[in-house]
């Protein structure tokens, strides 16, 4: 079942178009939302949220209008903007509680939900502590935690990762992740670094400059493929190695293809590890270096190089 | 709590306490609503936030109130005097114009600037609330903090004055009271929030919103009475003193003229239909500039 669904939908500011008659489904389970910075993802999550009102085309959200039944659809939504929005002298707790409440969660419920989304994304310890003397780590935390202690039926994630460093982005993805496995909240995540997206998404919304680039199971979408990959080392008294071994795989039957210029090849056949033969033996004959040899795997990179809907 | 926990590379200890999902009835707008108003009041009088946050408030509070408990103590320490020991009503709302200034500056610049600032007013318009409630709320707490300046030394002076046998005689000559000092208390705050909201509208310092208030309260009176007093123009130039008006409307609603022992003030020859629209006009152009800031602020 898909959870948002739009159709057409258009966003136009000024002379330059944000979304373009952009037709997603997005199912159930955690939902990247990727592309560059400018490629449309935060005005998407705003049409979602009904925060604005849309050129052109229509959005269902949870089966609901965002702009008929705004109010009704946000108190189902838990936000996390991208923003650094969080008011520097408010104890973490006493944040997270308020806007659990102002997400319809009633006072005592509201304190002890906001307890435990604290302790959940590690800031139990800290929760009486003013959020301007938090790190970032730990502001992204919080924004976590007041998305999730109001026991949303959907959560939207802007760029949750932004601005940790790598061992604090794991944590933050795990949570996320186990957010929605564990606790069955869906989850639409922005982000413009593919390999996190990669690791803990079931779907890809794959949007470039306001267009759909691609959407769909991620599996589906990335993986491996027949053939391998080859890249070669440049080395100034071989000039023509590369050219030589991709004579020699063409010669042998196999479809090879690379760019105009450049060091890496593809070598396209069903069976991998013969093929990896092959290319062995062709890289010895042309007396090349091999940096690398690995099975053909599509990337969410190669959706956007593609460009094809 | 459960002892399930595993440690973070910044420290931290991730417990894994459970997820209960939330079965029960949700309050929607009316709950946000009024969780939005008590945090603005208590992020105004800096409670849950340190010290140094409620000194201001607190000051303007007490300088407020202390008019009402010195005449208190006058009335009580020399009630041989009789009446000459009692103020009138209106006189102390006229003592709390410095104080309602000061706070009508300070208030609402920080229900509204911060969170343009903070970008608290988006993550807000991403909950059940709309542009119309969240400025309904805060226009709420506003109104209920200039209340506190506005009314609550007036109603501690009538207070005192029962408990001390000076109050209004009879139980319904009393509530006839309270009642009228609550309308005049009202009519203060509600045009003082409506100005201070507005200066907090058209910038996102606080600070420049703190000047951008006194300056239309304080130049007000000053360019009303140059007009009116030094230049001799038409006392109809006393409605562009916005204190000056709300206190001539509240003199009305308590009904002290000057010969009862009001304060006279430019517009004290003024019908009071033409005085009740002078202030409903500030409060207009206040809420108006509000609503015309609010409907074209954008929240992404």
């Amino acid at each position: 079942m898909s959870i948002i669904t739009t159709s057409g939908l258009t966003m136009q500011f000024g002379t330059q178009r944000a979304l373009d008659s952009l037709n997603v489904a997005v199912q159930s389970g955690v939902t990247g939302l990727v592309g560059a910075n400018g490629a449309g993802k935060t005005t998407l999550m705003s049409l979602v949220l009904g925060l604005r009102v849309p050129t052109a085309g229509q959005t269902r959200v949870l089966g609901l209008d965002p702009r008929a039944r705004g109010a009704e659809l946000r108190a189902q939504i838990g936000y996390g903007p991208e923003r650094n929005v969080l008011p520097q002298d408010t104890p973490a707790s006493d944040f997270v509680k308020h806007m659990a409440e102002v997400r319809g969660m009633p006072r005592n419920e509201a304190r002890g939900r906001a307890s435990d989304a604290l302790w959940l994304v590690g800031l139990g310890e800290e929760r009486a502590r003013s959020l301007g003397t938090m790190s970032t780590g730990q502001r992204q935390r919080v924004k976590l935690a007041q998305a999730i202690a109001s026991d949303p039926a959907l959560l939207l994630l802007d760029e949750p990762t932004d601005g940790l460093d790598p061992v604090q982005r794991d944590e933050m993805l795990s949570l996320i992740r186990q957010v929605s496995r564990e606790y069955g909240i869906d989850v639409l995540l922005s982000s413009h670094l593919l390999e996190e997206v990669e690791r803990i998404c079931d779907h890809i919304v794959a949007l470039d400059a306001g267009r759909l680039v691609a959407q769909g199971r991620l599996e589906d979408l990335v993986g491996d493929e027949q053939g391998v990959a080859v890249e070669l080392a440049e080395t100034a008294d071989q000039p023509h190695a590369f050219n030589d071994v991709v004579s020699r795989l063409s010669e042998s039957g196999l479809e090879v293809r690379h760019g105009e210029v450049g060091s890496r090849m593809e070598v396209i056949g069903p069976d991998a590890d013969l093929i990896a033969d092959l290319v062995r033996d062709a890289v010895a004959d042309a007396n090349a270096r091999v940096i690398r040899i690995e099975r053909r795997r599509r990337r969410l990179e190669d959706l956007f190089s593609a460009g094809t809907p | 709590m459960n002892g399930n926990a595993r440690s973070s590379a910044d420290g931290t200890e991730i417990h894994d306490r459970g997820y209960r999902k939330y079965e029960g009835a949700r309050s929607g707008v009316v709950g946000a609503v009024r969780s939005l108003v008590w945090q603005t009041i208590r992020s105004i009088l800096g409670l849950g936030r340190p010290a140094r946050h409620k000194v201001f408030p607190v000051i303007v509070v007490v300088i407020a109130a202390l008019p009402a408990v010195v005449f208190l103590g006058v009335a009580l320490l020399f009630r041989d005097l009789g009446d000459d020991s009692l103020v009138n009503y209106s006189d102390l709302f006229g003592f709390s114009v410095a104080p309602t200034m000061l706070f009508a500056a300070m208030v609402a610049p920080e229900a509204l600037v911060r969170d343009r600032r903070d970008g608290m007013f988006s993550l807000y318009l991403s909950t059940p609330l709309t542009r119309a409630s969240y400025m309904g709320a805060k226009a709420l707490a506003v109104l209920s903090v200039m209340l506190i300046i506005a009314l609550g030394p007036v109603l501690l002076a009538l207070l005192g004055y029962t408990v001390i046998g000076d109050g209004p005689p009879g139980v319904v000559e009393w509530f006839k009271v309270f009642f009228r000092l609550t309308a005049a208390g009202l009519v203060i705050s509600a045009v003082m929030a409506a100005i201070s909201m507005a200066g907090s509208s058209v910038t996102d310092r606080r600070a420049f919103a703190s000047v951008a208030v006194i300056l239309v309260i304080f130049g007000g009176a000053i360019v009303s009475s140059i007009l009116v007093d030094a230049a001799e123009f038409s006392n109809a130039y006393g409605f562009l003193d916005p204190m000056g008006t709300v206190g001539e409307t509240a003199t009305r609603i308590l009904g002290e003229s000057p010969e009862q022992g009001g304060s006279a003030s430019e517009l004290s020859d003024s019908d009071t239909a033409a005085v009740a629209l002078g202030a409903a006009a500030w409060f207009a152009a206040g809420a108006g500039i509000v609503g015309y800031k609010y409907r074209k602020l954008e929240a992404t």
